[in-house]
């Protein structure tokens, strides 16, 4: 069995500029891998590709031994793939219930939703992704009367609703406060026991608490990859990543 | 539910009571208006679409009926010269009815053209748009361009249309019972639209309008749902133009053109988008307005309409059932001022925070 998730000279290019340039990458199943890089190394591009946002100028991206380049985002989350937005990304008129019910594993055609209901099951799969993101108590509230920190929760949630094979996270700690950042880190964790993961996050203390291993971009290039005390003492991650200022 | 059902039967049972002929040709004429607004209100109160072109469908649904009905009465009606066919055909040269419109002769299928050619018509508008994922403002103005297209459509073929005139001079349904009959398909689709949006479709129709990114990579195909929500509505819509047509007695290019489209927007936004009775009170209330203020207002009706409008969007945004709604919810919190300005306090700061627009994933640094 190969790679769950496996991009091969991947490039892309938005107006002349390079933001992708040929990289390979893959990540197995099961892992909680974490993406790194310098603002600009292509960390979103890459999200962007892999979800069918844009599509690659060259190269190819394989996920569970399909190839899926080039699909629309419904079909690649279909597929199996969730994604989470940097900036909280939910249905802000609706409750908090139904944003979780909205983002269910399950047909997503316009007539078999027509007439379907909500079976038993899914109503406590529901209660169930609410307490786990600790947002029981605010099931009836409409999205939007969520603090920051909250909403970033929901849509995990949203994402653990959707039970997808992969989880894109991009930074999924922005904004937030050092305590909410705890939190986000522990569902982080939890969630990872039971999917792969696939996280973009910029706080070192998030990255050191869960990370297992570790994928540095450089200008839409692999810089380097391996376990989190490897790449942390690699001399070239430190030159043009941690360090900007020791070095010059 | 008890109330609806006394409007409804006190709106039915008008012509037992009231003897004012003129109330009653306009009862069931805002009967129809309000059909139109609740499908207006479907695809943009529920779906986020906003067609300044409804009148469209209404347009075609009402043109079918009255042509219809016209041929019909023209064949025991013989024109001033004689012709068994409509009078304006013969004005504008023609010698006998075309052969593309002896269909309409059966009332049946002029009923089912009325109804399914607008149906049809909307499929492939949102095949060709929603599918090239087209929508806003965009949308907004290609419908705008479709009513003002079909406007002209029938001014220019006036020998099958009746041009400027219109189609006047058949017999129409004028009676009590076509007023239930009215009343009956307004009920019916209410039922349908209160099924509609409180259906999992419903909630998927909501979560594409609060932010069709999201819903898109949650694997919905949202142009999928927001074709079938615009066929829906330009079924209402071309039910509601048929049976204006067949109650009026009179059809002209207006019911087709972009004004009566952007009315129909005005209805439902001063009743409250997104709520099923909002449309109909919007459209009583604005309508009712216009009918027994414009006679001593003439001049300065458009302008308060107008007026109306802008005041709905900067203040009542969300319409006047809307708005209570609101009301209501808050006073049931029973909110104090400190915990208001605490709530206040918390969604600056998460402003600061999150100063994107929803739907924009990164800021063009991002995604470098």
């Amino acid at each position: 069995m190969g790679s769950l998730l496996e991009v091969k000279g991947l490039t892309t290019r938005v107006s002349g500029f390079t933001i992708l340039n040929n990289l390979d990458f893959s990540i197995e199943q099961n892992e909680l891998r974490v993406l790194l890089g310098p603002n600009g190394a292509g960390k979103t591009t890459l999200i962007c590709m892999i979800t069918g946002q844009f599509r690659p100028v060259a190269g190819s991206i394989h996920f569970a031994g399909r190839d899926i380049t080039g699909w629309a985002p419904d079909e690649i989350f279909q597929a199996g793939i969730s994604r989470k937005f940097q900036v909280p990304n939910m249905y802000e008129t609706l409750s908090v219930h139904d944003n979780i019910m909205v983002s269910l594993q399950g047909r997503r055609r316009v007539f078999s939703t027509l007439f379907q209901r909500l079976s038993g099951q899914e109503r406590n799969r529901i209660w169930e992704i609410l307490e786990f993101v600790e947002l029981a108590d605010k099931a009836s509230d409409a999205a939007d009367s969520l603090s920051h920190g909250e909403r970033q929760w929901l849509e995990l949630g949203m994402l653990i609703a959707s039970n997808p094979k992969l989880l894109l996270l991009d930074e999924p700690t922005t904004g937030m406060t050092e305590e909410g950042k705890r939190k986000t880190a522990e569902l982080i964790r939890k969630i990872a026991k039971t999917h792969t993961v696939l996280l973009v996050e910029h706080d070192m203390h998030i990255v050191r608490q869960i990370g297992q291993r570790i994928t540095v971009l450089h200008q839409g290039q692999l810089l380097a990859e391996g376990p989190i005390a490897e790449v942390m003492n690699n001399e070239t991650v430190r030159r043009v990543y941690l360090g900007k200022g020791k070095f010059q | 539910m008890i109330g609806s059902t006394a409007v409804v039967i006190l709106i039915g049972t008008y012509p037992y009571y009231g003897s004012n002929a003129y109330v009653l040709s306009l009862l069931g004429k805002f009967l129809c208006f309000a059909i139109f607004a609740l499908s207006i209100d479907l695809i943009w109160g529920f779906t986020g679409i906003l067609s300044l072109g409804q009148a469209v469908y209404f347009g075609i649904g009402a043109y079918l009926v009255a042509l219809s009905l016209k041929i019909n009465y023209a064949l025991t009606h013989p024109t001033r010269y004689g012709g068994k066919f409509p009078d304006f055909m013969e004005w504008n040269g023609l010698t006998e009815l075309p052969r593309f419109m002896t269909p309409l002769i059966s009332t049946p299928i002029a009923v089912i053209c009325a109804l399914l050619f607008p149906t049809l018509l909307a499929f492939l508008f949102g095949v060709i748009t929603f599918k090239r994922h087209i929508y806003g403002v965009y949308c907004a103005v290609i419908t705008l361009a479709e009513s003002l297209i079909l406007q002209d459509f029938i001014i220019e073929y006036q020998a099958y249309t009746g041009g400027f005139n219109g189609i006047t001079d058949y017999s129409n349904y004028g009676t009590p019972a076509f007023l239930w009959f009215i009343l009956a398909v307004v009920v019916v689709f209410f039922i349908v639209a209160r099924a509609l949006t409180h259906s999992r479709v419903g909630t998927v129709l909501k979560s594409i309008r609060d932010n069709d990114v999201r819903a898109e990579f949650m694997g919905y195909n949202v142009a999928n749902y927001r074709i079938f929500v615009f066929c829906v509505s330009a079924f209402m819509a071309a039910s509601a133009g048929a049976l204006y047509a067949a109650w009026v007695g009179i059809v002209s290019f207006l019911d087709a053109g972009p004004v009566f489209s952007i009315e129909g927007v005005i209805w439902t936004a001063v009743g409250g988008r997104g709520t099923l009775i909002g449309p109909f009170i919007g459209t009583f209330l604005v309508k009712g307005a216009e009918f027994f203020l414009s006679g001593a207002l003439a001049q300065w009706w458009q302008i308060i309409v107008g007026s109306l409008f802008i005041f709905v969007v900067l203040v009542l945004r969300d319409g006047i059932v809307g708005s209570v709604a609101n009301w209501i919810r808050a006073r049931k919190k029973k909110t104090t001022l400190h915990q208001v300005m605490e709530e206040s306090d918390r969604t600056a700061h998460d402003q600061q925070l999150d100063w994107r627009p929803a739907g924009v994933p990164e800021s063009d640094e991002a995604v470098r």
